[in-house]
């Protein structure tokens, strides 16, 4: 019977959906984390009567044709990447993006990965690095002996040192932005890594045309909204619910079939 | 006297399809831009064993086709720039490898060229089959107006076409929520929907409605089923009975 399997599918779509949920509540506080949703697509159709087809010799046709819908499949799991609020730290190496772009990240492969968290810390040797203590990129060293790190909302990196009451400038921060970010893909870590279907990074100096600014001192909190969340959990566990009724609705029939027999 | 047996059998078959529909709908209750479809029956009369029998009283039921409703789907708010939402009568015009598609799903995004793209990656047509191109080296929001004009900051960039048909019984479901035009009807450019972006159509799906009627075929197949039953009891006690005569 076709509504058992129909329903199997419904079912597995919404566990697919509750997964998605709970990451997203997982991360609600995931510095610079974008929230995802899984979007469902109708499964193929076994058609029964052709739509269009003649139905007699004086040229009639059949008005509508019959169609059975085999279920429900994942269409794509997509991140939303609408800004984050913004958390003020007070921490001088906090970055946040306002706008558009990635920081660009040295991992330990060699291969650039990209990042929305920008609560960076310094290495031992000074150097500019994630909470995984991977090197931004291009890179920055900080003077042993700064006294003060100003960052600009255009990336410009400053530094007040002892003796002199005039700051210098150090480095600049860039930026790299995708034609297509939604086709970035996910590493974990806050990482992301460029694709095929992304396309290449363009980079910019932050501020440019197509390119967010940066504010020192804060951080981009997670744009997951808790309640928005747990609504799409009520839906997605009766949805659930719904689809097990089928099947077992489905096996009745099958069983009073097997009782005609008696 | 086999006739009733056979005409519950018909019913049983199209309650079986109507299940199958049903499962489908419930399935998809969470699909964007889906609409739900039920059965339509019609009675088909036996063919009489001959002429001289005067009116064959048999009838059995066979399915006539599917009917679609294609009233509005509720707008859930999503606040994606290429989220689009149909608000009226009308479908987006795609380009699959497999050629054109319509479509009430407008979760749209930007390819690797800036092309608008389904999440398949099937080119979204403009009013004149064109393609729509978005430019992501430029600055400025992508916008798009409830008529369809889509602009990058102030500057016009395309227009986002919508389509209607004469009749909507032609179209049919090839998954991934496309419909094909199986007739020879042209699709015509319309103004009259709107364009919601920021939107998306959910599926038309009522969750009760559809749990009633499956509450509904359930009960109906249990009943042809005694019905059925019955009359093979009929059977087995005539010929029990016919056999003890002798």
């Amino acid at each position: 019977m076709q509504a058992l399997r129909t329903a199997a599918t419904g079912m597995a779509a919404q566990q697919m959906n509750v997964e998605v949920i709970s990451n997203n509540i997982a991360n609600m506080n995931t510095v610079g984390f974008k929230k995802q949703r899984a979007e469902f697509q109708d499964l193929l159709y076994q058609t029964v009567a052709q739509a269009g087809a003649q139905s007699s010799d004086q040229g009639t046709i059949v008005p509508t044709g019959v169609q059975i819908g085999a279920g429900v499949k994942t269409g794509s799991v997509y991140r939303i990447g609408t800004q984050g609020a913004m958390t003020a730290t007070g921490n001088q190496y906090d970055l946040a993006i306002s706008g558009r772009g990635y920081f660009q990240v040295l991992t330990p492969s060699g291969d650039l990965a990209y990042t929305r968290a920008g609560n960076l810390s310094t290495n031992d040797q000074g150097q500019l690095v994630t909470q995984d203590g991977y090197q931004v990129q291009p890179a920055i060293s900080i003077p042993p002996n700064a006294v003060q790190v100003a960052i600009s909302p255009s990336g410009q990196v400053q530094v007040t040192q002892p003796g002199s009451p005039i700051p210098s400038v150090i480095g600049q921060l860039e930026l790299a932005s995708f034609t297509n970010e939604g086709g970035l893909s996910l590493q974990g870590g806050n990482l992301l890594k460029e694709t095929a279907a992304s396309g290449a990074a363009t980079t910019g100096t932050p501020g440019n045309q197509g390119f967010g600014t940066l504010l020192q001192g804060y951080t981009e909190a997670s744009n997951v909204d808790p309640v928005t969340e747990i609504t799409s959990l009520i839906v997605a566990q009766r949805a659930y619910e719904m689809n097990s009724k089928v099947i077992s609705t489905a096996d009745n029939m099958l069983g009073v079939a097997n009782q005609v027999k008696t | 006297m086999d006739n009733a047996l056979y005409v519950g059998l018909s019913r049983q078959m199209v309650l079986k399809r109507e299940m199958d529909i049903v499962a489908n709908n419930i399935a998809n209750a969470d699909t964007n831009g889906f609409k739900f479809e039920s059965l339509m029956t019609k009675e088909t009369p036996a063919r009489p064993a001959s002429t001289s029998q005067g009116p064959n009283p048999v009838r059995f039921v066979t399915a006539a086709g599917v009917a679609r409703d294609f009233s509005q789907g509720n707008l859930r708010r999503t606040d994606g720039a290429l989220d689009l939402a149909v608000d009226g009568a009308g479908f987006f015009k795609v380009t699959t490898k497999a050629g054109e598609r319509f479509t009430r799903d407008g979760h749209f995004r930007t390819d690797e060229t800036g092309r608008v793209v389904t999440q398949a990656g099937a080119v979204v047509a403009d009013e004149g089959g064109g393609e729509i191109n978005i430019d992501p080296t430029k600055a400025g929001e992508i916008t798009i107006s409830p008529d369809g004009v889509v602009s990058q900051g102030s500057e016009r960039i395309g227009k986002i076409g919508v389509f209607t048909f004469a009749s909507l019984s032609a179209l049919e479901k090839t998954g991934d929520n496309l419909y094909q035009n199986a007739s020879n009807q042209p699709a015509t450019a319309t103004t009259d929907a709107k364009i919601r972006q920021g939107m998306l159509e959910s599926s038309n799906v009522n969750p009760i409605v559809q749990i009633t009627r499956m509450i509904e075929v359930n009960r109906a197949y249990e009943s042809v089923t005694q019905m059925m039953g019955a009359q093979s009891a009929l059977s087995r006690d005539s010929i029990a009975r016919l056999g003890k005569l002798q």
